[in-house]
Order: C-alpha cells, then structure tokens, then sequence
C-alpha cells in the first residue's frame, strides 16, 4: 500500500497532473474565500473545465478545489466575520474577535494551519482505515439516522451564549423553516398559503447567506457614523507572524487537535450530514472539555484549531465516503462524486484494487494539495488582507452583489434571491434579538434529514419503541439528553460563579 | 417587556399560526403517518419554548424590580439605524429590478447607489470614484461570471440584456 | 449618472435588435430539474460540450435547478421565453407528476426536441437477502406479501418499475421513500431496503458481492451483464427504462427547433459522448422531433394508467 501510495505521488508530480491541481486549490481557494460563493458552487464552476482532461487530471483539479475551499472559508471568517462557505460558521466565533483584538495574521495562520494538519492526519488515518469505518456506516438505518441528527441538534444547548431556552428556540426556528413547502415523501404542499413561490420551500443556501451575511453587514452598518470620515483608509493590520509561535500553539494542544481531527473524519464519514455539523460539533466539544469555556467567543485560538482542523478533516471523510460507497454527505461531495461518474469511475469498494492509479493518484493529490494550499496562502495573504483594509461603503456592496450571484446561480432562478432578501431581514431580526444564529443553522441543516429518517423509519417497521431499543439508535438518543443535561449543568454552574455578569453580544 | 419577552410572542404567534394552517392536510396509503406529523411536533416544541422564554422574561423583570430599580440600562451607544434601513431599501429596489433591467443594469445602478448613500460624495472627484467602481464591478463580475466562468447572471425581461 | 443609464440603456436596445439576427448568438441555458451530480446531470453535462460543438460553439450551459421532486426546474423551463436560449432536459418523471398532482406541468407545455439516451432499469437486490434469483424473491413475495421493502421516490420512475412488477407477478411490495439512487444504494447496501429500482452503474458493486442484480427490463439480455435474465423470459411480461430527452418552452419557433434538432442529431453521434454513456451503462437512444413527440405520448397514457392503478391518480 505504501509503495501504492508512493507511486501516486511520484505520478501527482508530474506537471501534467501538478499544475491541475495547483489550479484547483487556488480557485478553491478564491471560492471559499468570497462570502456568497460556496464551495459548491465553486465545484460546479469548475466541473466543466475538467471535462477535456484525462480522469485523474479532472479529479486532481476537484480534489484541489474542495480542499483550497475548505481552507479558504477560514480566510473571510477570520477576516470579516463572515464565513466564505458554511464550514467556516464557527471560525468566525473566535477567529472575527482576534482579528479585531489587532491579531489578523494571528487568527488566519492558525486557521491555515490547522487546516492544513487537520488534513494531512485525516488523509492518513483514512488511506488505512477506509474499510473498518465504511462498515460501521453501513449499519446507521434511518433510526440510528434520526437519532444522530437529534444527537447533533441537542448540541445547540452547547452553543448557546447566555440563554439556553433562547437557543433551543433559535434551533426549533430553524426546523420550523424546513417545514415549509412540499413534505418529503408525497410532496404535499405544507404552509405555502397558495402561493406557487413558496412550493420548494425555502432553499437551504439562501436562507443561510441571506441570515449571516445580513446579520454581519447591517450590524458593521449600524456601526457606520454619518460624522465619521468613513473612507479613512483602516489601519492595514500586519499579517506577519511568527509561524513558529503558531504551530506551537497547535502543536501544545495535541488532544484538542487530534480530537477535532476525528470529530471532522468520523462526521465526514457518515453520509448525509457534510461539512458544516462537523465544524459545529468540533467547536462544541472542545468548548466543553475546555477549562475555560467562557473564553470561546471572544478570539480563543482554541476555537479555530477545533473548527478548522475538524473542517479539512472532514473532507478527508467524505472523500473516503464518496470513493468507497458512492454515497454523497451533502451538496458538495455530490458534485465530487458526479465528477467521478463523468470521468467513467464505478465508485464502490472494487474501486481502489481496479483502478489503483487513479485511486492513490486522488489521495497523493489529496494529500498534495495542503501544502500547496499553505504554499498559495503564504504568497498570496497580503492580496487575502486586501479585502479588510478596503472601505466599508466599498465592500458592503460588494459583498451582496456576490451574495446575490451565490444566491441566483445556485439553482438560476429569481426566486432565491428573494428568499435571500426575506432572511436577511430576519436574521437581523433575530441579530438584534439576541438569538444564537448558529443553532438555526443546524435546524435548517438537519430538519429535512430528520423528518426523512423518521418518516422512514415508520414505513420500515411502526414500532415507535425501536428508536430507543435499537443500540446504536438508543444510546445517541440517551446521548442526546445528557448532553442537554450538561449544558443545563455548565450553565448552571457558570452563572454560580459569575453572578450576573451574563455578557450580552455586541449587537 | 423587554426584547426577548417581545421575540417569544412573535415566535409564539408564528408557532400557533402554522398549526392551525397544517391542519387537514391529505393522508396518503403509502405512509402511516401524515405529512402534518413532524411539523406538528416542531411547531408544538416551537411553541413550548416561546412559553418559556415570554415567562423568564416576565419573571427576570420581577426581581430586577424589586432587587434595583436604580440600575438604569447604561445609554445605547448610537447607532446608524438609518442606514441600515437605507441599505435594506436599496437591496430590496436590487432585488426588485433584477428580473426587469438585468444583472448588469442593476448592478451597476445597485453598487452607485449603495456607495452614495454610504458615503455622500462630496465633489465631482469622488462621483467619478464611485461611478468608476459601480462600473467597474458590474464589468467584472460579469465578465468572470457570465463570460469567462459560464455562470449565467439573470437577463433583464425589459431590456433582454 | 444619468447619462450612464441611459448609455446603458442605449446599449440595451441595440441588444434586444439583435437577438433576431442569428441563432444561437448568445449561451444556450439546459435546465437539469435535479441537483447536480445526479444521474440526468450525468448524462446532460457531457451531452452539453457534444450540442455545443453541433451548433457550431455557441455556449451550452448546464444550470441546476433542483427541488420538490424535479417541479422547480419544470415550472422555471415551463416560464421561460420560448426563444430557444431555454432547454429543459427531462425524463419520464413528468408524465408522473403531473398525473399525481405533485405539479402543473405536463408535456403538452412544450415542444418536444429530441430524446437521447435511455437507461434500463434492473431489478437489484440487497446483499443481506436470501434470495439470488427472481423466481425466489416472487416466491418468497408471495408468501409474506408486504413483507418485502422497496425503497423509491414514490410517484417517480423508481416506484414505477416495482410498481408493474407488482402487477405482472402478481405480487406486493412493501414502499419507503428514499429519493435518488445515491440514497437508495446507501440504504441497500447496509440491508435497510431489500430491493430497489438499480441501472448498469452499480455493476462494480455487483461483482463485488455487495448487490444482487435479479433481472433486468430489457427485451434482449444486456451484453454486459449475460448472466442477468429479462423479466420477460421468466414470464413477467414488464420492459421499463428512464429515458432523457430535451425539451423547448412552447411557442418556440420553428426554424430554431429545426436547427436543435439536427445539433441534437449530431451530438448523439459523438464519439466523448457515446464514450461517457457506454462508462454509465446508459444507451443513446436519438430519436428525432416527431418520434419523440409520439414516444412522449404513449410514455403519458401508459404513466396515466399506472397513476391510477397505484391509486394516486389526481387528475
């Protein structure tokens, strides 16, 4: 296998297939970056300049360009506050306020390299232990399903700032909003008042543009003085930083690390949940085995290792996942596998012993493209640093014309940026509320895929106890209450020790 | 009744609002429970925790009463809501004329629009930044994105451009 | 500014006088109603450079339009200008969906262009059965009726199929919805379903052991699969394949479709693409304007008289 996986290498760095690869990272790179242009939408951009290549040409290409995503969402989050693609929602929790703090090179080095070792130790965990993994995902029938979403959905009570029964709320909005249009299986059309708009329902990525971008700028907005000279040039934040001290700061945490790696791996392997639980649930374990969770939110390096090195590590997953079973986690690892099935691959577990060129070829370009992506980053940061240090009332607009091109060119229809206006409405709503936003997101994320399983899950057998006597079903549902136990019990504990300092976000 | 009393009775509101409109919706033979289940139970929890949060307000504002009346919330630093009402406008005529004029048109009009208000230009000099920047955003994104990229932005029913 | 505008507007003009000059001037838009990476997506997005090349370089856009079963992007193509710069790429979901009430949109809203391929179905069994042959598993049906699960998109092709096998073998199934191959072959694989609606693109997981194909709906035997026996050989009379092809708004004019049509002709004969279809385990099947006008035809009372017989018709 070792000497396989050599061989690929050796074949990756041809410059046939170095120069692809190259390519896809940057544009991936420039994909995840731009808030509004996801890193789907950045697969399908690039999809069909793959279609001239040779197979492991395009993958090579793609592979680059999921990973450079991946990364590049980090680079907005930290730098903005808002997250290039949905991975990065909880990089932008701690990596926004130091980059406010006066830290920028700071909060996106630790996001680069995280990710990149995040990564490099999910791809080598995976080209080893591909077949033991597939297997346990195998057996997850839509019980274990359901009660792995709710598993994840109990995790709001993690992520909740202040309130608890605020961000449970703010998860409940969040299923509320995947009830509207047709259900799941006969395609009833459910609370669309008659119209035809509302028939598909509200589609996932505008919605979540629409709230977190809109959050984020109306509340720099709001910030925006009439008096103030506005277009004073802001203060270009040096971007040097010790690397050293850096990957010290990573390196000085190796539980934190590794265990955000295998949160992001073993999420990445599941299908059918993708990128974003995984950052989400990272972020929330190492929040609560931290000593000091109150320190998240605030420019906690440990909240960007865990959110990054989970978000890459996650695309080691699913990549596994994709090439082992054919079955796609999400929006994302769907385009990878189309590209697979267009370039002739029979995915599926002969794939790897029929086709061992091209299978080591992907993971060497896998692995190959970190580096390059660090490499791409260490030239190109000061071009990334840019977009801070240009005027608001330049970049504003800027932004939510990108948005609206996300938004439109994700399924071509008006409709959509619609629904992008109608939530960023309403997440500036819920802004100025002070709801939680990321528990809604984990609603609209899981809701569809909740109702799905539990409805299969009834059509298989209408025994409503197997949910909890089936083991794996049962367990991450007795899970599930303790973890809502627990952070009843933080909270608890929290507010004791510090008597109605409840800090209120700044909104 | 403060902010979050005020957010759990909208919520409420909705919650009771889309029970009572999933009510009746068809069975089919093919699933033994109906398409309004699950709504039903989101809905019913939605409600639940609107409850609970219109009462911890109610409740906090008791003890905050009789604990320190004194305690004056300390003076909101001002905030440009004008603008963010301004800005939400503008998006909304983006959003309205898309379909109409096209993306380039609208864009254009969009990205000088925005930037005027955000800023007021004051001389010709910063008109000529403003209009060049507008101009020079719709070209590119247009050109990457419809031209080079093959992603198609919308065309305008009016002008068919 | 206002001179701008109405630069702009000026310009605007001269664009909407052109757009009669020549067809195609301007990218050529391909609705695909299904998420990308679909099995349409699959056979569209290779078809797109071949049509390109046909008419002569004028740019072929793939544009995603997914959602509600396929009836977002059929209302989208359905309203779009029928100048021919809108294509909607579609296949035997229509007829259904329509007869079932899930949508407003038939086929008669548009102007039939060409079909290209078709991909017959198998019928494919999940490695944790007991069964290995077909005449097993109806046997087995037949003793434990509703006992054995299907997993489909109900009211599409994948519930079809089963569906006219229920009929002819005078058997029934038990249905869980699971939309798209992706999900069904998760499902299959790990025992959660026992049989499913399965195509040539699972063969790798065949040999592997980890799938049972137990017959297939073609008239002949497949040359890739000769130890597959046809449903009609073993007495259960049904043929059934998903067949894609493009379709134009109605009221597109007449020289335009003219021209896509003979592109289309062209394209299907493509060598990358032949190549690409064969890789998939789908045929390419052309057929021109008016025969596929008349496949489209008997494809809608044939899904008519199914609707009923599954109970769902709705109109």
């Amino acid at each position: 296998m070792f000497d396989l996986l050599l061989a690929g290498v050796e074949n990756i760095l041809h410059l046939k297939y170095l120069v692809p690869l190259f390519l896809g990272t940057f544009v991936g790179l420039i994909g995840g970056a731009l808030p509004g242009v996801t890193i789907t939408m950045t697969i399908i951009i690039v999809l069909p300049f793959t279609f001239g290549m040779d197979p492991l040409q395009g993958l090579a290409t793609m592979t680059g360009v999921y990973v450079g995503g991946s990364a590049g969402g980090a680079i907005t989050a930290a730098l903005i506050g808002i997250p290039g693609s949905p991975s990065a929602i909880t990089t932008t929790f701690d990596g926004f306020p130091m980059t406010q703090k006066g830290q920028p090179g700071r909060a996106i080095w630790l996001g680069i390299w995280s990710s990149c070792f995040g990564g490099l130790l999910a791809g080598v965990f995976l080209i080893g232990a591909t077949g033991p993994l597939a297997a346990i995902a195998l057996e997850f029938g839509p019980w274990e399903y359901f009660a792995l979403f709710v598993f994840a959905l109990s995790m709001v009570a993690g992520l909740t700032e202040g309130s608890l029964v605020k961000g449970l709320l703010s998860g409940a909005i969040g299923l509320a909003i995947t009830i509207v249009g047709f259900d799941p299986i006969m395609s009833v059309p459910r609370l669309t008042l008659g119209t035809e708009f509302l028939r598909g329902g509200f589609p996932f990525l505008p919605v979540l543009i629409g709230i977190f971008a809109f959050a984020q700028l109306m509340t720099d907005i709001e910030k925006m003085n009439e008096s103030e000279q506005l277009s004073a040039p802001i203060k270009a934040p040096p971007l040097v930083v010790s690397h050293l001290k850096v990957l010290w700061e990573i390196i000085s945490r190796p539980f934190l690390f590794v265990w955000s790696t295998l949160v992001g791996i073993l999420i990445g392997v599941l299908p059918a949940i993708g990128g974003s639980a995984a950052t989400v649930m990272a972020y929330d374990q190492a929040k609560k085995f931290s000593k000091h969770p109150e320190r998240f939110g605030k420019g906690n390096p440990e909240g960007i290792i865990a959110s990054e090195a989970s978000c890459n590590a996650n695309v080691g997953g699913s990549l596994v996942t994709i090439m082992a079973f054919g079955i796609p986690g999400d929006a994302v690892t769907a385009v990878m596998l189309g590209a697979m099935t267009i370039h002739g691959i029979q995915s599926g577990p002969l794939f790897v012993s029929q086709h061992p060129t091209i299978a080591y070829g992907i993971y060497a370009a896998y692995l190959l493209a970190h580096p390059l992506m660090v490499l791409i980053c260490a030239f190109g940061a000061r071009l990334f640093l840019r977009v801070v240090t240009v005027p608001k009332s330049m970049l504003i607009p800027n932004v939510l014309v990108l948005c609206v091109i996300g938004a439109f060119a994700l399924n071509n229809i008006m409709e959509d940026v619609v629904v992008l206006l109608l939530f960023g409405l309403v997440g500036y709503a819920l802004v100025k509320a002070r709801f939680p936003l990321a528990p809604l997101i984990l609603g609209l994320i899981l809701g569809d895929q909740i109702e799905v399983n539990l409805l299969r899950a009834i059509m298989s057998d209408p025994n409503p106890w197997l949910f909890f006597t089936r083991p794996i079903s049962g367990s991450l549902l007795a899970l599930s209450v303790a973890s809502v136990i627990f952070a009843l019990w933080q909270h608890h504990r929290h507010k004791g020790r510090a008597e109605n300092v409840e800090q209120e976000p700044d909104f | 009744m403060t902010r979050d009393g005020i957010a759990g009775l909208i919520c409420l509101a909705l919650s009771i609002a889309m029970l009572v409109l999933i009510r009746g919706l068809p069975q089919s033979s093919f699933v033994p429970i109906g398409p309004d289940f699950y709504p039903r139970i989101v809905l019913i929890i939605m409600a639940v925790l609107s409850v609970m949060l219109i009462a911890s307000d109610l409740w906090r504002q008791r003890k905050h009463a009789t604990a320190a009346a004194a305690g004056a919330e300390p003076a909101p630093e001002k905030r440009n809501y004008r603008l963010v009402g301004i800005t939400f406008v503008v998006f909304a005529g983006y959003v309205a004329l898309l379909p109409l004029v096209g993306y380039r048109v609208a864009t254009f009009l969009f990205m000088a629009a925005l930037q005027a208000m955000m800023e007021p230009p004051r001389n010709a000099r910063r008109w000529a930044v403003v209009l060049i920047s507008a101009l020079a955003t719709t070209a590119i994104s247009y050109v990457v994105f419809d031209n080079l990229l093959s992603v198609l932005l919308p065309r305008g029913s009016w002008t068919g451009w | 500014m206002r001179i701008f505008t109405a630069a702009l507007a000026g310009i605007a003009l001269c664009a909407v006088a052109n757009v009669q000059a020549a067809y195609p001037d301007r990218p050529i838009k391909v609705i695909v109603p299904w998420s990308a990476g679909g099995d349409t997506d699959n056979i569209f997005r290779p078809f797109g450079p071949a049509l390109q090349k046909a008419l002569g370089g004028a740019t072929v856009v793939i544009a995603n339009i997914g959602g509600a079963s396929g009836t977002v992007g059929a209302r989208e193509a359905k309203s779009s200008p029928p100048d021919g710069y809108t294509l909607f790429a579609v296949h035997d979901y229509i007829h259904s969906t329509y007869y079932i009430g899930i949508s407003d949109v038939n086929y008669t809203d548009f102007e039939p262009v060409c079909l290209i391929a078709s991909t017959p179905s198998i019928m494919t069994a999940s490695p944790k059965t007991k069964w290995n042959t077909m005449q097993e598993m109806v046997a087995d049906a037949k003793a434990h009726p509703g006992t054995i699960s299907v997993g489909a998109t109900l009211g599409s092709t994948s519930h079809f199929f089963p569906a006219l096998v229920e009929k002819a073998a005078g058997i029934k199934f038990k249905y869980i919805s699971y939309d798209g191959l992706a999900q069904r072959m998760n499902a299959i694989l790990g025992g959660h379903i026992d049989l499913t609606d399965g195509n040539l693109t699972q063969k790798g997981k065949v040999d592997a052991g980890q799938l049972k194909f137990l017959a297939i709906a073609t008239e002949k035997r497949s040359p890739e699969l000769p130890n597959v026996p046809t449903l009609k050989e073993l007495g259960i009379d049904v043929l059934y394949s998903v067949s894609r092809g493009l379709l134009a708004p109605k009221g597109t004019p007449e020289p335009i479709l003219a021209k896509l049509e003979s592109a289309c002709g062209q394209a299907a004969k493509d060598a990358t693409f032949a190549d690409s279809m064969r890789k998939q385990g789908t045929d390419v099947r052309y057929l021109d304007r008016k025969a596929y006008a008349e496949f489209l035809k008997q494809n809608d009372t044939l899904n008519k008289d199914l609707s009923r017989e599954l109970g769902l018709l709705k109109r």
